[in-house]
């Protein structure tokens, strides 16, 4: 364990591990698909040798420390790459001048009509309409190969010299982000490099004491860098606003004025660099001012505010639909919009008087403001994947808490991310029977009603329950109260103990009784109908699908308690066939395999606008990812994390040291389970049909992958799994039927290379807080010295 | 059974069978507060087996274990660590891939009481419970002489520091009993002495009453109150340690019949 942990923060490895994968990126990226020709071999060569150099590289010079070796990390594979690229290039010409005609060869067996960058400007359609146009009409046989160009190589008309060429112009990069060729290339190359960068960071991060010690030594003189890093990403935004639209003659403003849907990504850039700086001069010992710092991050706020709403405007985009304009009101989502930068500027505004939290605010805020505005800046079918990749998040960060917290192997988890979908199926379609016209089945009659009945039934639920416990704590307390004079035994921590399992079931029975009483008493009156009647059914879904993934996760707990490793996969493996075919099998209630159709959108039809009812979801994704985020990393170090923790580690300690295994395990089984009902119910409603295919094994094998592959345990670990995992198909689409076989080979490497994850848990770090809050110690140090001789 | 409320610990008659195998046979003990209590005894006495039927692990087939004057036999260990009975393990048994600290925290466990929704919406009794649980681990990890390394992972401190992370997580959990499972084993003279005053520490400034293991009878001897003697499963000799040592079936115990004749010739000489 020892030598694995020495091993997994050791920059260089990092730095080695990095390299290697993203050379085997590319090495697939190009494997796939190209005929052998000149062009592709030298192709090939330069990212051997980029690979072999960026590996050198970073090895050769990971030994010293500071902000050098995090420029030299990220910049070692950009920099080659960059380098290594112009000189290929200048070869290609080079053989263009020599008399060789790179043009033919690269094209020969291509039909290159079916690649619009090949060819500098002239589309698709002129050529075939006009052969003459294309000046190597004939020069390929009758039966050539239809296919994409992978290498985008573009020439120039008149000199025929190679211009650039780019290994991800997918018409969307260069349609959305208004770059192509050489720049897309170059832009997963500085994005990698950064992500390198981040994990040697990350890893720079938990290696405590020597290391920070001697970093911060080094740098101590410098709190210019501090300075330097926060007005930098200021200038930027102030420069970028007074000259966008303003016609300003700086080419690189140009360029961003030119670009500017590259803002994010560049703003993105400079505010990791600033981040990686703010560590260097170590906020701790150069604190900024803090009317200086809540500039800096309400600053940054504000910038992003304003660029939402210039993207707001410029697409008449709107997330708010009024009666009046089902397409979504400006003012309000404006005004939606600035009440919530308000609401986080209000919040940073107390949370930066600790001058040690500036850094964590200022990444915090700005990102996540920056994530709030992807989906505005992508098309439908960004967004479709951003949506997929969060639903995938959601379920991976339910199965971490299962697997990666509790340590329990579940192989059925699709089934809980089944009965969420299921459950707000049930609640709202609108399938109607195709022959009679009447609604039809479970899903369909009186479907109306049991969402006015559920909703009313919940409603009255919730508060009755909060007032019986209310009450009844407040009752037993006293009650207690009265009796701990009696106490001989003192409390280890002063506070009131929880109720015992008696009076706890007490409460529950009387809370269950009550609000059944009432509920029945009010079911039929008028008053039910009219305050209930427009109760949404993606609410009423939302909470009903939670509810039925929770309950059917501690029904699978139950009976698993006792198993342990390889028992447990094939039990919960066989839970989750169980769901899949029940779910096929009972035609009459699930519409078997034919599915449920026609399930409503959050918002009403009636908005109509395709974008408006897309960015609904995916900001209910975003919402839904976030919360759950949240909530596991507060589970992650509160008692119950702790507990989850000890259980994996050893059961049997564990439950010597007080932990309850029933209540831990049924508890991880239920929570991890509610996630992904949430998950179902989103998933339901962007789908608007589901099948039982949807819910096969393969889901819950995907998500458990995603969850190894970012680092079992770790919160940014598994939405980095999740963006890999499920996102990189998307990306890798480009390799047609290779896909598959790529995605699987990257896979294999990845595990190999980092076994831990992508980004692995680090250990918590308590101890500057618990010296904070140490109590006076209870001897005096003398004695204490002499004890640590023991 | 207001007399018995007295005794920290009474067991009686506690029989324990693998098999055909008695580990520990009809066994009586009796533990007086504020005591430092040994069971010695050579290595497969059944001495662990003992200690995993009054912790829990085990329940013994006859018998009756009363802890405070009530019984916990049968009870999970769960149950009998919140009534106040905590132990460390012969073979250090950490929780790996947690921090020192979090380590001890997870011995605090039954006296929080803090559930997911509390921990969701961080209610202010909920992060009071927690920043007092942080601020008693860095307490006791001082106490044990830790608290420097806090962020560690657990499994990463020596050897000596573990055992002693062992005794500050067993301390957590505000025990009244504390059980020690041969917590000089793999020491050198100078730390087993060390230990002991450490143990001794233990009793006379925390608190507690505390029962030892150990297989090596001469350690036990300068610190105990009171000495038990197993030997296959059997209790064969007990009381102060200076009767122990020169009760002749112990000493045959410990080195055999030949030795004990060998022993008894030498006393002789020596007399």
């Amino acid at each position: 364990m020892m030598t694995r942990l020495q091993n997994l923060y050791d920059p260089v490895r990092e730095g080695v591990s990095f390299g290697f994968i993203s050379g085997l990126v590319v090495l697939f990226l190009l494997l796939a698909g190209i005929p052998v020709n000149l062009a592709n071999i030298g192709l090939l060569l330069v990212f051997v040798t980029m690979f072999v150099a960026g590996m050198q590289f970073t090895r050769r010079h990971f030994g010293s420390r500071g902000i050098a070796f995090l420029a030299r990390n990220a910049l070692a594979l950009g920099v080659v790459a960059a380098v290594l690229v112009y000189l290929f290039l200048a070869l290609l010409n080079r053989w263009q001048m020599e008399g060789i005609d790179v043009r033919k060869e690269y094209l020969k067996g291509v039909d290159h009509r079916q690649t619009m960058t090949v060819l500098s400007g002239v589309p698709v359609e002129e050529l075939r309409a006009n052969p003459a146009k294309d000046p190597y009409t004939g020069d390929y046989p009758e039966d050539a190969e239809l296919r994409t160009d992978p290498m985008r190589l573009t020439f120039d008309r008149e000199t025929g010299l190679v211009l650039k060429f780019g290994l991800s112009s997918k018409a969307w990069l260069e349609a959305n982000l208004g770059i192509g060729g050489v720049y897309g290339f170059l832009l997963v190359l500085v994005i990698t490099a950064l992500l390198g960068a981040m994990l040697t960071w990350a890893a720079m991060r938990v290696e405590v004491g020597r290391r920070r010690a001697a970093f911060r030594d080094r740098f101590a003189g410098h709190p210019v860098l501090h300075w330097v890093a926060m007005v930098l990403p200021l200038l930027f935004f102030a420069l970028l606003w007074l000259t966008t639209g303003h016609g300003g003659n700086d080419p690189v403003l140009r360029f961003a004025e030119e670009n500017r849907e590259l803002q994010p990504l560049l703003m993105f850039g400079i505010i990791l660099f600033g981040l990686i700086a703010i560590r260097a001069a170590e906020p701790r010992e150069w604190p900024l001012p803090y009317p200086a710092r809540v500039g800096i991050v309400c600053g940054g706020l504000v910038v992003l505010a304003l660029l939402a709403v210039w993207r707001i405007t410029d697409n008449e985009v709107y997330l708010i639909p009024t009666s009046s304009d089902p397409a979504g009101s400006a003012g309000l989502t404006t005004l939606a919009l600035l009440v919530v930068v308000g609401v986080l500027i209000v919040q940073n505004i107390q949370a930066l008087q600790d001058p040690t939290r500036f850094e964590w605010q200022f990444a915090a805020t700005l990102s996540g403001m920056l994530v709030l505005l992807l989906p505005l800046y992508l098309d439908q079918y960004g967004n479709d994947i951003l949506i997929k990749v969060g639903i995938y998040v959601m379920m991976g960060l339910g199965l971490n808490i299962v697997v990666g917290y509790a340590g329990l192997l579940d192989l059925g988890y699709v089934a809980f991310f089944a009965l969420g979908a299921y459950s707000y199926a049930f609640l709202s379609s609108n399938q109607q029977d195709t022959e009679s016209g009447v609604a039809s089945g479970l899903k369909f009659p009186g479907n109306d009603e049991a969402v006015i009945r559920i909703a009313g039934w919940l409603t009255i639920a919730l508060v009755v329950t909060l007032a019986v416990v209310i009450a009844g704590l407040y009752l037993w307390r006293r009650w207690q109260v009265s009796r701990s004079v009696a106490t001989t035994r003192q409390a280890l921590i002063i506070v009131p103990q929880r109720p015992s399992g008696r009076v706890t079931m007490l409460l529950i029975v009387i809370a269950i009784s009550v609000s059944a009483l009432i509920g029945a008493v009010l079911d039929s009156t008028e008053a039910f109908q009219d305050v209930f009647g427009n109760a949404s059914p993606f609410l009423v879904g939302l909470v009903g699908g939670v509810i039925a993934a929770g309950l059917s996760g501690i029904a699978l707990g139950v009976p698993v308690l006792r198993l342990r490793g390889d028992y447990l996969a094939i039990v919960t493996l066989g839970f989750g066939e169980i769901i899949r075919l029940l779910f096929l099998n009972l035609r009459d209630y699930t519409g078997g395999p034919e599915g449920v159709l026609e399930i409503p959108r959050p918002v009403p039809a009636d908005a109509a606008g395709q974008p408006v009812s897309y960015l609904v979801i995916a900001y209910l994704v975003l919402i839904g990812a976030a919360l759950i985020a949240f909530f596991s990393m507060r589970l992650k170090t509160s008692r119950t994390g702790r507990a989850w923790s000890a259980m994996k580690s050893d059961e049997d300690i564990a439950q010597s040291m007080g932990v309850h295994l029933v209540q831990s395990k049924l508890l991880a089984f239920s929570i991890g389970a509610s996630f992904a009902g949430i998950a179902g119910v989103i998933y339901a409603a962007y789908q608007r049909n589901i099948f039982p295919e949807n819910f096969s094994l393969a889901v819950s094998i995907n998500v458990l992958s995603l969850v190894i592959i970012g680092g079992m345990g770790s919160i940014p670990g598994v939405i980095m799994g999740a963006i890999v995992l499920i996102g990189m198909p998307e990306v890798l689409r480009e390799l047609e039927t290779y896909r598959v076989m790529a995605l699987g080979a990257l896979l294999v490497a990845m595990v190999i290379v980092r076994p831990e994850g992508i980004l692995p848990e680090p250990p918590t770090q308590l101890e500057d807080k618990a010296r904070s809050l140490a109590l006076p110690s209870t001897k005096p140090p003398a004695e204490r010295a002499e004890e640590s001789a023991v | 059974m207001s007399e018995s409320r007295d005794l920290i610990l009474e067991a009686t008659g506690v029989t324990k069978r693998f098999g055909g195998l008695t580990a520990v046979g009809d066994l009586d003990l009796i533990i007086q507060p504020q005591q430092i209590a040994s069971v010695i005894g050579p290595n497969g006495a059944g001495k662990t087996t003992f200690f995993n039927c009054i912790s829990g692990f085990y329940t013994p087939e006859e018998g009756e274990i009363r802890f405070l004057g009530e019984p916990i036999q049968g009870l999970s260990p769960d149950k009998i660590t919140a009534r106040g009975i905590a132990r460390t393990y012969q073979n250090i048994h950490l929780f790996a891939g947690m921090t020192v600290l979090e380590n001890v925290m997870v011995g605090s466990h039954t006296n929080l009481t803090s559930t997911p929704v509390g921990t969701l919406l961080r209610t202010p009794l909920n992060a009071r419970e927690e920043d007092a649980a942080l601020a008693r681990a860095y307490e006791l990890l001082g106490y044990v002489g830790l608290d420097s390394v806090g962020d560690w992972l657990a499994t990463n401190l020596p050897y000596g520091q573990q055992r002693r992370l062992e005794i500050a997580r067993a301390l957590a959990t505000d025990p009244v009993l504390l059980l020690l499972d041969e917590p000089t084993a793999g020491m050198n003279p100078q730390e087993t002495e060390n230990t002991m005053h450490f143990i001794q520490q233990l009793r006379d400034e925390r608190d507690l009453t505390i029962l030892l293991i150990e297989h090596d009878m001469s350690v036990v001897m300068g610190i105990s109150d009171h000495v038990t003697v197993l030997d296959y499963g059997l209790k064969i000799s007990e009381g102060t340690p200076a009767h122990v040592q020169n009760d002749p079936l112990v000493i045959e115990a410990y080195l055999g019949a030949a030795g004990a004749d060998d022993l008894a010739a030498d006393l002789e000489i020596a007399n």
